[in-house]
């Protein structure tokens, strides 16, 4: 048994909230241990960070002529009165703050925060804004990009198809984007690379020369006038491998990479971003369940030891990441906070916690389920609060998914609000509350049940 | 293009009349609004059963079902498997009432009366288990039960069988159309001479004449009639199925629910399904859902022998709907399963027939009845049905999956899958690979479907839209929710049939509402956390 670790601040969750509020209260000059069960839903994201587009905005706007990250955000909140960045308040303006922050903990694969949203494509014929994206996709960026970009087909990838990649840029074409044409490679094809997984083609063009064979086969297929080349999600897991800027050198050309689906190479390479900078920067990171956990001040239990912190960041994300389950109730299972809920048509609170799954979801799948915007409410400082609308903890701040209030799929402003929210309870963490030393407010934290219900899934 | 008779339905009555009729030598026109067993037929519980439970009030139903179910063994070996079922007795021997032995001794002698059924089916009589042999076999089964006995059942893919009785069809010479709805039966003179039709994939149409039109579109039926102005009285009940993300019981098991009705849990293919509900329904037969109270029915009666159903996952709930036979003043499952068939002679539309009621397990035998029915109205000579005698596609011989998966390099439970969905026609499914090995691709770790059998699909089962693959192949039916398939599904099949990258998302999305209508009154667990990922890929990322 190795000794208590005792520090000022327990974040739990390694996704980005709780990797950016770790971080955040680390530059605070603090002590920071960060408890995580299992790579969180960033390993399984896109790859880039989106912040959320302004709703208002018209469908066949330039893009290059489109609402900054800022006023997106503003916009966003003005319409949403239950979304983080509502709740956040005059707080909200530090969002630029906190993108340029992440943007430089994370500056070995991130690109640099300018302010605007980035317009990426996907392989699913659409694009999509981000505020921060990898290094390996600004060269795809429809805002700026100019002229011709080459679709890079690999004849021995089934699960990549460039037409649906070049549909998703010749779609911003009329908003002021580029065109795309596809270039076909007859990349080597053998038995068992017929097979690869996106993160096995990664690892293979990791390798010495991999990289440099393809580039060379790329500047061979060029079209003529390509601005740059455009490929699959899969330019290597390590961004110290710099496999974009290798094929680039051998090519001749920019190249970039697209967004991701599951399983997600660029998802993977911010989540290892992450942990990598987790440790450079001195946070302790405890891999496993945070066991017995009563709230700050109080001992828990995580990998073999205990942790002791008067203040907590909770980020440990929604249904994928675990930090709210529903077992025929929604819950928050590591304290019992009370999950708040939306209907399908109105009301929001702890009370809709227990409705049935079917009412709380609409019919059209297209449209924002409120079952999927569950989560904890807050106050403006992102402390969790109960039932009654009472601060749980004084010293209990909560940041990403974990917050409810908001559906990620149909906003898009999910990795905005880990980013936002983890800077700020980070920040606020480390400074001991952020507001002067009052009493708890809440009831005391063992008294919460785990919420009840029976059954659910495992 | 005239015919000899138009058939209006694809599900497995329509589907099987247009095998039998094209094999006796009628052209032939079916029609499917949809694709292939959407209704009834596809939605049922995948059984091709005796019947039990009607045997005390159909017994010729059970005996139908059973001479039938043995014709569908011969036919289409490959795509039914055995289920063999439980039915556990709910007290001890120990302290027994007087009324629970007489129970035991009912239901013995009512499983009995059912071995004398098996010869026909091909099933193994029943046998009669310990506390200790049912538990050794079923460990999960609540404690205190006082022995079982079993019985055999079998299970089939119905959607599969549904669209090889039409693929048979066309083999034969029918004309057959998925997607391409019977807009107008028109009549003239007393009589119908033909079908308007519209295809809802083109918006092509037409009118197709035949003297004799076989309206089998199940639940449709009755609206379909009152556009012909004739009536096709029907009580179509709602049957509400959930699926277990895995094989959660060894054994089928026969449970009751609270209002005291027979229902199951049964191991079928990968997952394990529970059924049923049945309650009149009223609404529109193209808005089904199941509902939340449904769901929690099914659970609660399955709860009550199996407790630990409350931990499965749920991956999905779907629903279909009976076309019962129409009787005032009966509960639903007192309704007879018997068939019948309208001719709607009387009412000014001579040569019109409509089918109500039966059952999956006597669909052949039906079929070969309104086939025989046909021929005498066009006044044909009658000639002798051999459906029972020549198989459906892939049924004509079973491969050793072992020997399939050394021969084309491909894993050995990928082999028995196609084995089991394909038949004969593994093989060729197989060889795909060997021309080109990246469609060895499994694209579904959890339904284990091959990019080669997607593709197959695409060239020869008339799949038309990429939802027809949910049914020929089980495309994004698990518990991911096509997080793993339904992408690269839609570019394989996008290659096979033309699509551009419009038409590309167009069919995810319908795939996608599809899908999503079947699981939101299951959304718990694991399942939420799976349909929260495949949103944020499929809505958040792919914008669809």
């Amino acid at each position: 048994m190795t000794a208590r670790l005792e520090c000022e601040v327990l974040v739990v969750g390694g996704g980005v909230a709780g990797a950016v509020a770790a971080l955040a209260a680390r530059r605070a000059g603090t002590r920071v241990a960060l408890a995580r069960r299992a790579p969180g839903a960033t390993a399984l994201s896109s790859g880039a960070l989106s912040s959320g587009t302004d709703p208002t905005e018209l469908p066949g706007a330039f893009l290059g002529a489109r609402a900054g990250v800022a006023d997106s955000a503003r916009r966003l909140a003005a319409l949403r009165p239950r979304h983080p960045y509502a709740v956040a308040g005059k707080r909200l303006d530090r969002l630029e703050e906190a993108l340029a922050f992440a943007a430089g903990e994370l500056g070995s694969v991130l690109a640099p925060f300018n302010g605007r949203h980035r317009w990426l494509p996907t392989p699913y014929g659409s694009f999509q804004a981000a505020a921060l994206c990898q290094r390996t996709m600004v060269a795809a960026d429809l805002a700026e990009a100019r002229g011709l970009l080459a679709v890079v087909a690999l004849r021995g990838h089934l699960s990549w198809d460039a037409g649906m990649a070049a549909a998703s840029i010749e779609r911003s074409a009329p908003l002021g984007g580029p065109r795309a044409e596809v270039a076909r490679l007859d990349f080597p094809m053998w038995e068992e690379a017929a097979l690869w997984r996106p993160h096995e083609l990664a690892r293979f063009l990791e390798r010495p020369g991999a990289a440099e064979d393809l580039g060379g086969m790329l500047r061979r297929a060029l079209p003529p006038r390509a601005s740059a080349a455009v490929f699959p999600p899969v330019l290597g897991l390590s961004p110290g491998a710099d496999v974009a800027g290798r094929i680039a050198a051998a090519a001749g050309l920019p190249v970039a990479e697209t967004l991701s689906d599951v399983p997600s190479v660029p998802g993977l390479r911010l989540q290892a971003a992450l942990e990598a900078r987790l440790r450079a920067a001195g946070v302790e990171v405890l891999p496993g369940d945070l066991r017995e956990a009563r709230g700050p001040g109080r001992p828990a239990r995580c990998a073999e030891r205990e942790v002791l912190a008067p203040s907590w960041v909770l980020a440990s994300g929604r249904f994928v990441g675990g930090g709210i389950v529903r077992r025929g109730t929604l819950v928050e299972p590591l304290l019992g906070i009370p999950v708040a809920a939306a209907e399908a048509f109105g009301g929001w609170g702890a009370h809709l916690a227990g409705r049935p799954a079917a009412s709380l979801t609409h019919r059209d799948w297209r449209t924002a389920q409120p079952l999927l915007s569950a989560g904890l409410a807050s106050d403006a400082l992102f402390r969790p609060v109960d039932a009654q609308g009472a601060v749980v903890h004084q010293r209990l701040f909560a940041a990403g998914a974990l917050l409810g209030g908001y559906d990620q799929a149909s906003d898009g402003s999910g990795l905005g609000v880990a980013v936002l929210t983890g800077y700020l309870s980070g920040q606020a963490a480390a400074a001991g509350g952020g507001l002067a030393a009052a009493p708890a407010l809440g009831r005391p934290l063992g008294t919460l049940g785990p919420g009840g219900g029976k059954g659910g899934g495992a | 293009m005239d015919r000899d008779v138009i058939v209006i339905g694809g599900g497995v009555n329509g589907a099987g009349v247009a095998r039998d009729a094209a094999m006796r030598g009628l052209s032939v026109l079916l029609l499917e609004k949809q694709d292939f067993g959407v209704g009834a037929s596809g939605n049922s519980s995948g059984m091709i059963h005796g019947g039990i439970r009607y045997m005390t009030s159909d017994r010729r139903v059970t005996a139908l079902a059973c001479r039938d179910s043995g014709y569908i063994r011969r036919i289409a070996p490959h795509l039914v498997f055995r289920i063999p079922f439980l039915m556990p007795f709910v007290s001890r021997r120990d302290g027994a009432t007087l009324l629970e032995r007489a129970t035991w001794y009912a239901t013995e002698v009512y499983v009995g009366t059912y071995d004398l059924y098996q010869p026909l089916k091909g099933g193994k009589p029943s046998t009669r288990l310990t506390p200790e042999e049912l538990y050794a076999i079923e460990p999960a089964l609540r404690p205190g039960l006082g022995g079982a006995v079993t019985l055999d059942e079998w299970g089939i893919d119905a959607f599969r069988l549904c669209a090889l009785n039409a693929l048979s069809a066309e083999r034969h010479g029918a004309e057959v159309r998925n997607w391409t709805e019977a807009t107008e039966v028109v009549r003239e003179g007393g009589r119908v001479t033909g079908v308007r039709w519209r295809d809802a994939l083109t918006g092509e149409g037409g009118l197709a004449r035949a003297p004799v039109v076989f309206n089998a579109s199940g639940a449709w039926s009755p609206a379909l009639g009152r556009r012909a102005g004739v009536s096709v009285p029907m009580r179509p009940g709602k049957g509400v199925h959930l699926t277990l993300d895995r094989r959660f019981s060894n054994y089928g098991i026969i449970c009751t629910a609270v209002d005291g009705r027979q229902m199951f849990l049964m191991p079928h293919e990968n997952d394990s399904i529970i059924g049923t509900t049945d309650d009149d329904y009223y609404g529109d037969p193209d808005d089904l859902e199941a509902t939340s109270d449904e769901v929690e029915y099914l659970l609660e009666g399955v709860e009550s022998l199996v407790p630990g159903v409350r931990r499965a996952r749920v991956t999905r709930a779907w629903c279909g709907l009976r076309t019962t036979l129409y009787q005032y003043g009966k509960n639903e499952d007192d309704l007879s399963r018997e068939h019948l068939l309208y001719d709607h002679a009387a009412e000014g539309a001579a040569g019109l027939l409509s089918f109500a009621g039966g059952k999956l397990a006597s669909y052949r035998a039906q079929a070969e009845e309104v086939t025989d029915r046909i021929l005498l109205l066009l006044g044909r000579p009658p000639v002798a049905c051999r459906t029972h005698q020549e198989p459906l596609p892939g049924g004509e011989s079973l491969p050793d999956p072992a020997e399939l998966a050394r021969r084309h390099g491909v894993a050995r439970a990928a082999a028995a899958r196609l084995a089991y969905r394909h038949g004969a026609l593994a093989e060729e499914v197989l060889r795909l690979c060997d021309e080109d090995p990246r469609l060895k691709l499994c694209l579904c770790r959890d339904e284990g479907i091959l990019a080669a059998e997607v593709v197959w699909c695409a060239r020869h089962e008339k799949v038309r839209r990429l939802q027809d693959l949910r049914r020929r192949c089980r495309l994004g039916t698990g518990g991911c929710a096509g997080l793993d398939c339904a992408r690269v599904a839609a570019q394989l099949a996008a290659h096979e049939l033309g699509w551009d990258a419009d038409r590309v998302r167009a069919e995810l999305s319908d795939l996608l509402d599809l899908d999503w209508r079947e699981r939101r009154a299951v959304l718990d667990g694991a399942q939420l956390a799976a349909a929260e990922m495949a949103r944020a890929v499929h809505r958040g990322l792919g914008a669809l």
